[in-house]
């Protein structure tokens, strides 16, 4: 019996032409039908560079069904070489020619001496969501496009963290990890964003190891990468927010980049003085009981669901009602993540669901008991059920629909005190 | 269920023409997977629809060079809806080459469009197989 999924928080893995459209000046060619691109770009945001859905697609019907689409890609390939002017090309695959199968990997290899690289993306809809179709698209680049260095850069990191425009902070999350690592004397390495590029992405080899914030997104990737390209990889699980998270995060880096001691330290003392000064300054507004809930609940994806609550629980000192993971988290990660959710200070353990079904979310949410209004951080689909408790919401996970991000974030120290700006926003507007 | 493909061959071999150019079709009957020569089903030369239908407007374009040199054998658009017509029973339609205005008169009429060249067994056989994926699938 067919399943329907409620309120699904994620789209089919060729949702990837978002990470390839984080790349400056990288284009999508798209295999697939005419109608997937234009269902899959509703995100907010073009790539400064091209338009957000007007990509090259071999629009693939029926005929080429029956017959295969091969010509149409080689053509449409071809074509888009000549006509549009890209660092790099990526063929994402949808559904039907890979039921179909046609053989990408063998047309896009008659390109393999054309002047600008082309590789492809296997991002069919059953093979994964979105997520999954981010960590191929980059596992393309490593492993069609990337070779071994022999020269190392010193202090060179790659840092990789969540899934461009899928995650609404993606750039402000990524340029803010940058500028935390650098202040340790390490030189940053990313791919996404305005001014990064292909230079980058040839930078990646050299480098002296790999940083990946995610709980689970692009693990994989960074050990392909650690046995084809030689470089180590540092997994730290938690996207860091607020002043706990981040400090312990800088030192995890430190340590395994081997930066003096006291100089992580001063980073952080820097840092932390700062972020004190300003939860000191609203002492008053921490302390008024009445303002802000007694319990919360994160519905979003691992990433945000793991890292807010840890902001919340560690810094703020709210205690965490079941918490959902919603992007389909892979089996094999899942009780990882589990373990991560119950390593909170002041010896407190988050319940947590991989749940990604919307209805069910919203009846554990009515039918819990928030000791008083619930706080909420979640996708726009929880606004509704939110208001009808009365609590309080905040959209931080995707769907956004109330919500306007250019490049705010809440990583890092800065990152965390935007979170509560965001939240207490949220709790001190139902008094006013 | 049976059901029945329109070709544009020439030859009976090999699908060889356009759909303008076709004058004959030659129809197959395909019932459990399998396919028989069912019939030819002539053009009507489209005077004769321009009389019974009265669209003397039409008239003109008839055996003229066609729609602005738009590629040989085409006829205008009373021979697209002659033709149309002609096949209307048909599931799809194998041919050379079909214009978008054909193509889209076609699809009203729920009719696939499959613009391939080739040899008629072959073309025939990939086009079974996949209807009877489709059939078979409940």
């Amino acid at each position: 019996m067919a399943k329907l999924l409620d309120k699904q928080r994620y789209k089919c893995a060729l949702g990837a032409m978002q990470t390839v459209q984080a790349i400056n000046r990288a284009l999508p060619i798209l295999h697939s039908g005419p109608g997937c691109a234009q269902k899959l770009s509703e995100s907010t945001g073009s790539s400064g560079y091209f338009s957000p859905n007007i990509f090259p697609c071999t629009s693939i019907n029926e005929k080429d069904v029956v017959f295969g689409g091969v010509k149409k890609l080689d053509s449409t390939i071809e074509n888009a070489l000549k006509v549009i002017d890209a660092d790099l090309y990526v063929v994402l695959t949808g559904c039907i020619p890979e039921i179909v199968g046609d053989d990408t990997g063998e047309v896009v290899s008659r390109y393999a001496n054309s002047e600008k690289p082309v590789i492809y993306a296997p991002t069919a809809g059953f093979k994964g969501n979105n997520y999954k179709g981010h960590e191929q698209v980059i596992d393309a680049i490593v492993e069609q496009y990337l070779k071994k260095s022999e020269t190392k850069q010193e202090g060179l990191v790659n840092i990789w963290a969540d899934v461009p425009y899928q995650d609404l902070f993606w750039l402000g999350n990524i340029r803010e990890l940058e500028k935390l690592v650098s202040e340790l004397g390490l030189t940053p390495n990313t791919i996404f964003g305005y001014k990064r590029g292909i230079d980058n992405i040839n930078k990646i080899p050299e480098a002296q190891f790999n940083l990946l914030v995610s709980p689970w997104v692009g693990l994989s990737t960074m050990k392909k990468m650690e046995r084809k390209l030689g470089i180590p990889y540092l997994h730290c699980k938690t996207l860091p927010i607020g002043a706990t998270e981040t400090s312990k995060f800088l030192r995890e880096v430190g340590k395994f980049a081997g930066v003096p001691e006291e100089k992580v330290e001063s980073v952080i003392k820097e840092h932390e003085d700062y972020y004190y000064y300003l939860i000191e300054r609203y002492a008053d507004l921490f302390l008024e009981n009445r303002v802000i809930n007694k319990q919360f609940t994160v519905v979003a994806d691992a990433q945000y669901s793991l890292g807010i609550t840890k902001f919340l629980v560690n810094d703020l000192g709210l205690i965490p009602a079941k918490q959902f993971v919603v992007d389909d988290t892979p089996k094999a990660y899942r009780k990882l993540i589990t373990e991560e959710f119950k390593n909170l200070n002041f010896e407190i353990e988050a319940e947590v669901s991989f749940e990604t079904d919307g209805y069910k979310i919203h009846e554990e949410i009515k039918n819990h008991d928030y000791h008083g209004y619930p706080l909420v951080l979640g996708g726009y689909y929880e606004k509704e059920v939110t208001e009808s408790l009365k609590g309080n919401f905040l959209n931080i996970s995707w769907p956004v629909q109330d919500k306007v991000v250019f490049d705010n974030f809440y990583a890092g120290y800065a990152g965390g005190i935007r979170l509560i700006e965001d939240i207490y926003t949220v709790a001190v507007s139902r008094f006013n | 269920m049976s059901y029945k493909i329109a070709v544009g061959s020439s030859d009976g071999r090999n699908v060889d023409l356009k759909f303008g150019e076709v004058k004959k079709f030659i129809i197959f009957e395909v019932e459990d997977e399998k396919s028989k020569l069912l019939e030819i089903r002539n053009v009507d030369t489209c005077e004769t629809v321009a009389d019974t239908n009265g669209c003397a407007g039409y008239v003109g374009d008839c055996n003229s060079l066609g729609c602005s040199g738009n590629g040989s054998g085409c006829n205008g658009s009373t021979d697209v809806i002659n033709k149309v017509e002609l096949i209307k029973d048909c599931r799809c339609i194998v041919c050379k080459k079909i214009g978008f205005q054909a193509q889209k008169q076609l699809e009203r009429k729920a009719i696939s469009v499959f613009d391939v060249e080739g040899i008629v067994g072959n073309i025939l056989e990939k086009i079974i197989a996949y209807y009877g994926k489709i059939d078979k699938h409940k």
